[in-house]
């Protein structure tokens, strides 16, 4: 039991409270204020368990890693005091008494409230022609992409109305997103996937992705996952322009696709109601999970990967908590099958059902250990005639895009962006400069695609299969990797293969196994020669040895 | 090692120098060049040589000869034979006699007069023609020599002490010195011939000598000279009365006078040989002396000369041999090292374990030792010398002392800075604050005042300590502002500034200009704004603000009740009771606020309970003092809101009410209709009679529910939820035990509760609970048709199906590889008994997950791969690397991410500073250990 946890209170089956860790010692106020600093910042930023030093019998390793829990403590501590530095503070709509509704607060309530540059922020675009319309924000929040079903994209910066380039492709338009910037994005047409820059050029038709009706970006793998109305997941990387996975499904046409911000899975939403969760590395889903009756249409996972949120034909919409695969809470309902569904940076729920779109507040919360049922929304929207689309939270704004058979609209909802943003991760304010340099540093800290799984901390740690298991594992049939014969058989000749390899080796001063093989069938066929120098030598006698060559 | 020969120790006292006349070559096979030569070079300077042989003739080895001597004489029979055995060996050594020894020979021949100076010459010259061819012949017959020496020995008997003499270094010197120990054991017996030579005389004279020789006998042990320097200086002593140098005459005859008149006649030798050990070295020539043995030697023989005091009897125990003597200083002087080497061990291990080290060292910075501490203002705290007090006391005087400036600070700061205008401003606000604060607050707050006083005075001298306490803590410390005062302090200030800062902004110049404040409410609302924060800031820095008059009054209250007695505190209370009681209304103005409906309702409210209040006080005053304590210990520790007792007693009817209501709802049965309208009316009561709080009640109460058509399935959910509602509010103290009949309680508050959802229901169209409850006719049919409409698709059934036939396929399987025919018949005619037996006979295992081993066993609707990625496998460990003991150990170790991303700033350039850090400049070693 840790002894710096607080005092607590359990019943017992008798029915008595039993006190737990109780203080027995006195402590000072300003130590019990260090422990209690320690204790909350080892929760918000603690990285698992300590281990137990005591334990450990080498003195040398005790040392290290006792310095190493002390540092890990530090850096928690360094952490939650840096909290400081979180000058800005999320806040959202307080019903003053019982009686007062949140939801009731109308777009025109906040607007009238809000300063300038907030209200600013709500606008509505009539595009009733080329409907209905997907939306897709940047990842700093900056740009904004539409696309209507009938073939009229626009990219914009959204804040300050500027058009970026506008595309009426002609076709049908199934979804559209930005890659890793604003600079470009691809579009799931009729039939292929386009990629076009900012100014809407086409850069590539990716052929191979046919008939796409979603699609996801990983930003960090650089990888563009299409899924196809037939049910093939592909996985293109958008650096080296290679197919990094094609899998088949096998589940019929899915219905609805989203990526798992925290370990870049996909979860796909099938039509018999399963979720399944991809990578790119296996051919069947990681997990298969029986989320609803029907189809499901919609899904979205929280900012940290601990919850998911999925709607369903059936009209109810679910809580999950992906880290265990169990039902967070029993389900809500929908009044009409939620068409899309939303995670803020807050934790903010948007679903937009039918004509309407429900704002949910503390749907999950990772601070609870039971998640509560939420008996009423946090705001609503709609119900002017128009089918929604989609809807997206803005990243840092307190704004939900959506898009919806008349066009697009983006309204205010308090307290649904990230008030501190990371510069460092993704700046919204960033410069020309700034967002090239980004680029840059994000192509160079790039993931590979075999790093995607279900725990993203697997890296580096033990492979725990047996030693038969591994043998067993081992592909027997693959040709050997015989460095040895491949260097002898190129190897012939003044400038062979062996010494041009050597050569260049030499200058950079890699010692690896290769180049050791090499060293030695260097040195071997170095001796050999000289052998046959002196077998000549021999042959032609001491006097005409040396003529021998 | 010809080297150490030459100079090595003399053992044994140098052969008898059997015929002094007879042989003038003295046999010494072993010689060494240098010496040689040196001799040869000197071979014609008697004096010169005899000098040069004078320090080692004070010789140890040689002294000990001398002890003997006395025991030998009697036995001079045996001289025959050792002249034998000299003849022999002079027969060989003639020839090879080594210069110096030669010169030795020369001087005692001169000194004892028997040998002619001739002789000794022709032995140098013998010497010197035939030194070089020496060695190898030399060792041959010593070789002879000594064994018949050792023959002799044995057989003589009478000359066992001197063999025993003999053997005794031999020992102690070792192996590698055998020969040289031959060489010795012949120079012995010359001695010895000598001595015999000399007679009674000379030997009486070293028997007087013995005490004092004997401590230079250790000095030569330790030194290395040679037996041809103890020879030298035997003869010496022999040849005192005739040689004596001029010279040193004077120093002879000052030893004798210091050993005064213990000494005989014969002791005149004596002073002359000590009078020898005065010679320097200077007088020896033998400062150019370059070997290092000999140097030694003489070294110590000079502090020797220095340290010992003739006549002192102290007996020295024998010195340890060399090779020993060395192995015990090796020994010795590793302990000294290890030691020196020890007290750095920490600094090393320091160094070894640090994270960073920075060079050049800290240590040996030109500014070491120089605090770099900030200099803080001497005050009459910090002041400890004599000199920081003196100065400070004419700082004082002069009227420069901190104190002083302090003071003149508060002067300048409170007198001026209050401005008529200001004070007016400050009245007013006093004023309008009052004004907010209702009076009947005030009261309610003084009749409480009233009645805690006793309480009160029961811990006011704990607090006074308290605060005195902390005040001296306060002033210990040198401050009087806390931090955090100080700090919100700070913190108001930069909000002014800013304040400031916007008043002066572009934004807010152009909105003058454009005279925005006429129609922008916004505007003026902000501006307002800043100009009341500025307002407020500025009244902040004139001192502290909005005044404290009120509890100064009440301090005084305090204090002087706090000064009487019990009964005088009755009084005091009653009296002010009195006062409390007969606070009317003034004619002060009203304040808007003031004047508005409610707020004079509240304080009309507020009124009667405070009356009430204070009635009850007079009661508990007059009945008794106990009532009054009482009434004060049940005060204790507990929290009034400013309504007095009345509150409790109103309350109590409600909770009462309310108990009733849920005691009586299990008993009601199963009747809702019947049993609805009680405990809801019984509620409102509660309501009615409870504190003003009750508006949130009402709202709970009056939640809409379904219809009464409703299913029961809704009116359970609604009661549900209703009753986590109520226990929110009330607490756990009602307990709704039949959902059916609770059911029917709101259904009672239905309509009110749809009239006021109207609204909301229209323009909602929420997904609310309530909503949903409210709608739920529809909502119902929804469900109920969503489930028709799925009905027809086993979901659940499918997914289990598939859920089992995948874990079939993961589970541990048995395949059996047996073929038919192989090693058994088959086809008709076998039994089955006989197709049994082959039947699993090649059967393989196939390892897997088993189905309790799954990690969805435990999970209804879910199916998680059992498969390895084996991508992945990539990136992981295939084995424990080397320090760490488990997995656990290892994978905690890769926690912590380095990258700026994942930390703070000061964790990441923690974690990536190099180990070591140079800095420019001259990396010197370290001086001293720094642990």
């Amino acid at each position: 039991m840790d002894p710096d946890a607080p005092a607590s209170l359990v019943e017992q089956p008798s029915g008595a409270l039993a006190v737990t860790n109780t203080r027995t010692e006195f402590r000072s106020k300003a130590e019990l204020n260090r422990i209690r600093r320690q204790r909350e910042a080892r929760k918000t930023y603690g990285r698992g368990p300590r281990i137990d030093v005591k334990n450990v019998k080498d003195k040398k390793l005790r040392r290290n890693l006792t310095a190493l829990e002390s540092k890990y403590k530090a850096a928690a501590l360094k952490a939650k005091e840096a909290e400081i530095l979180l000058e800005n503070q999320a806040g959202f709509l307080e019903p003053e008494t019982e009686l007062e509704r949140t939801y009731k607060v109308r777009q025109d309530d906040i607007q009238h409230e809000v300063g300038l540059d907030v209200a600013q922020k709500r606008f509505e675009l009539k595009l009733d022609a080329l409907g209905p319309y997907v939306c897709e924000y940047s990842r700093n929040g900056r740009d904004l992409i539409l696309a209507g079903r009938k073939g009229h994209v626009a990219t914009m910066d959204w804040r300050e109305g500027k058009l970026g380039c506008e595309l009426q492709l002609g076709e049908t338009v199934r979804d559209a997103r930005f890659l890793h910037n604003n600079q470009f994005f691809a579009v799931a047409q009729k039939k292929y996937v386009y990629i076009y820059d900012h100014h809407g050029v086409e850069l590539h038709c990716l052929k191979k992705h046919v008939e796409v009706s979603h699609m996801e970006f990983l930003p960090y793998h650089f990888l563009l996952a299409t899924l196809s109305i037939s049910g093939q997941l592909k996985y293109q990387d958008t650096s080296t322009g290679q197919i990094v996975a094609e899998i088949p499904t096998k589940l019929g046409t899915p219905v609805s696709l989203c990526q798992n911000p925290y370990n870049a899975i996909l979860h796909v939403g099938q039509q018999n109601g399963t979720v399944t969760l991809w990578s790119p590395n296996s051919t069947e889903p990681l997990v298969k999970l029986l989320a609803h009756r029907g189809p499901v249409r919609s899904l979205a996972v929280d900012r940290e990967g601990r919850y998911m949120v999925s709607a369903g034909q059936d009209n109810r919409m679910a809580v999950w908590d992906v880290r265990n695969f169990k039902e967070a809470v029993s389900s809500y309902f929908t009044r009409a099958p939620a068409s899309s569904v939303a995670i803020s940076d807050t934790g903010l729920t948007a679903v937009g059902w039918g004509t309407k779109t429900t704002v949910w507040r503390g749907l999950f919360s990772k601070a609870k250990a039971v998640q509560e049922k939420v008996q009423s929304p946090y705001m609503t929207w709609g119900g002017d005639g128009q089918g929604i689309e989609r809807v997206r939270w803005c990243p840092f704004e307190d704004v939900l895009g959506i898009g919806h058979s008349e066009g697009f609209s983006s309204i205010v909802v308090p307290g649904a962006g990230e008030a501190n943003y990371d510069a460092l991760e993704v700046n919204p304010f960033e410069t020309k400069k700034q967002r090239q340099e980004g680029e840059v540093k994000a192509l160079l800290n790039k993931l590979q695609p075999e790093m995607i799984a279900l725990d993203p901390n697997f890296i580096g740690n033990l492979d725990l299969r047996s030693e038969k298991q591994r043998q067993a594992d081992r592909d027997l049939d693959a040709p050997k990797e015989d460095i040895v014969e491949e260097m002898r058989k190129r190897a012939r000749g003044k400038n062979g293969a062996l010494k041009k390899y050597l050569r260049k080796q030499r200058k950079k001063n890699i010692i690896d196994e290769k180049r050791l093989k090499a060293e030695e069938i260097y040195k071997e066929m170095l001796e050999k020669k000289d052998e046959k120098h002196k077998e000549k030598q021999a042959e032609l006698g001491p006097a005409l040895a040396r003529f021998a060559r | 090692m010809p080297g150490r020969q030459a100079h090595g120790r003399p053992l044994l006292p140098g052969p008898a120098n059997v015929a002094n006349g007879k042989k003038p070559g003295k046999s010494h096979a072993r010689t060494f060049k240098k010496s040689r030569a040196k001799a040869t070079a000197k071979a014609l300077d008697a004096f010169a040589i005899a000098a040069e042989e004078v320090p080692e003739s004070t010789r140890g080895v040689r002294t000990r000869g001398l002890e003997d001597r006395p025991a030998k004489r009697p036995r001079r029979g045996d001289d025959g034979e050792e002249e034998d055995f000299n003849g022999f060996d002079d027969e060989d050594d003639a020839p090879r006699k080594k210069a110096r020894r030669g010169d030795d020979d020369g001087f005692s021949d001169g000194a004892g007069g028997e040998d002619g100076e001739s002789d000794s010459e022709e032995w140098h010259v013998g010497v010197n023609a035939e030194d070089e061819d020496s060695e190898i012949d030399s060792d041959e017959a010593f070789g002879e020599s000594d064994e018949e020496r050792f023959d002799g020995y044995a057989f003589s008997g009478s000359s066992s002490k001197n063999n025993k003499k003999k053997k005794k270094p031999q020992k102690r010197r070792g192996d590698e010195e055998v020969d040289d120990d031959d060489d010795e054991g012949e120079e012995e017996e010359d001695d010895e011939d000598d001595l015999e030579s000399l007679g009674s005389d000379a030997i009486d004279l070293a028997t007087a000598l013995d005490q004092y020789e004997e401590d230079e006998d250790e000095e030569e042990e330790e030194g290395s000279g040679s037996e041809e320097d103890q020879e030298s200086a035997d003869s010496d002593d022999e040849s005192e009365d005739d040689e004596v140098d001029p010279s040193k005459l004077g120093e002879l005859e000052s030893m004798i006078a210091g050993f005064a008149g213990d000494e005989d006649k014969e002791e005149e030798a004596e002073p002359a040989q000590t009078g020898k050990t005065k010679l320097s070295l200077k007088d020896l020539g033998l400062t150019g002396i370059k070997d290092e043995h000999i140097k030694k030697s003489l070294r110590l023989m000079s502090k020797e000369e220095k340290a010992v005091k003739p006549g002192s009897s102290k007996k020295l125990e024998v010195p340890l041999a060399k090779r020993q003597q060395d192995k015990l200083m090796r020994s010795a002087a590793y302990e000294k090292t290890t030691e020196t080497l020890d007290r750095w061990i920490e600094t090393v291990k320091h160094n070894r374990r640090a994270d960073h080290l920075v060079f050049p060292l800290a240590q040996n910075a030109h500014d070491r030792g120089l605090s770099t501490g900030e200099l803080m203002p001497i005050t009459q705290k910090t002041s400890g010398t004599e000199l920081e007090q003196t100065i400070l006391a004419i700082m004082e005087e002069s009227g420069l002392g901190p104190s002083a400036t302090s003071q003149q600070k508060n002067d300048g700061e409170a007198a001026p800075q209050l401005t008529q205008a200001e004070i007016q401003e400050i009245a007013r606000q006093r004023r309008r604050e009052r004004e907010l604060h209702s009076r009947e607050m005030a009261r309610a707050k003084r009749i409480k005042k009233i009645k805690s006083k006793t309480y009160r005075r029961i811990h006011r001298k704990e607090m006074k300590r308290l605060e005195e306490a902390e005040l001296e803590a306060k002033l210990e410390a040198g401050e009087l502002d806390s931090e955090e005062e100080r700090e919100a302090l700070d913190r108001r200030r930069a909000l002014e500034r800013v304040g400031t800062r916007l008043r002066e902004s572009k934004w807010a110049k152009l909105g003058k200009k454009a005279g925005r404040a006429v129609w922008d409410e916004n505007f003026r609302a902000s501006l307002s704004e800043a100009a009341r924060r500025q307002e407020d800031l500025r009244r902040r820095i004139e001192g502290r603000a909005n005044g404290s008059d009120n509890d100064d009054d009440d301090d005084d209250d305090d204090s002087a009740s706090d000064a009487s007695g019990d009964g005088d505190v009755r009084r005091r209370l009653r009296a002010e009771l009195e006062k409390a009681a007969a606070y009317e209304e003034d004619d002060e103005p009203k304040s808007k606020l003031m004047q508005m409906k409610f707020m004079q309702r509240g304080e009309e409210q507020r009124r009667k309970e405070n009356e009430e209040a204070i009635a009850e006080l007079r009661r508990q005053l007059d009945s008794d003092g106990e009532g009054l304590s009482e009434d004060d210990e049940k005060e204790i520790g507990r929290r009034q809101y400013g309504m007095g007792n009345s509150t409790a007693t109103a309350t109590t009817p409600a909770q009462a009410s309310k108990l009733k209501a849920a005691e009586s709802r299990p008993s009601v049965g199963s009747t809702a209709a019947a049993a609805g309208p009680e405990p809801a009316r019984s509620q409102s009561n509660a309501q009615a009679n409870g504190p003003s709080g009750g508006g949130a009640w009402t709202s709970t109460e009056a939640e809409p529910s379904a219809p009464g058509a409703a299913g029961v399935w809704s009116q359970v959910e609604t009661s549900g939820k209703k009753s986590k509602k109520a226990s929110k509010v009330r607490g756990a103290e009602i307990d709704i035990s039949s959902a059916t009949i609770v059911a029917a309680q709101p259904s009672q508050a239905k309509p009110q509760a749809q009239a006021a959802k109207g609204g909301e229901a229209q323009d909602g169209g929420q997904d609310s609970d309530e909503e949903f409850v409210s709608h739920l006719p529809m909502a119902i049919r929804d469900q109920k048709l969503i489930e028709r409409a799925f009905a027809g698709e086993d979901v659940h059934g499918q997914f289990e199906e598939e859920k089992a036939e995948v874990e079939r396929e993961d589970d541990e399987k048995e395949i059996d590889n047996t073929l038919p025919g192989w090693g058994s018949w088959v086809g008709e005619g076998v039994s089955k008994r006989e197709q049994r037996r082959h039947q699993g006979r090649f059967v393989t295992k196939v390892e897997g997950v088993k189905k309790t081993d799954r990690k969805d066993y435990k999970l209804k609707g879910v199916i998680i791969s059992e498969k390895r990625v084996k991508k992945n496998d990539k990136y992981l460990a295939s084995q424990l690397p080397h320090p760490f003991e488990s997995q656990h150990q290892y994978e905690r170790s890769l926690r912590l991410p380095m990258g700026p991303e994942w930390s703070t700033k000061e964790t990441f350039q923690d974690a990536t500073k190099p180990r070591v850090i140079l800095k420019q400049g001259i990396i010197a070693p370290m001086s001293k250990p720094m642990y």
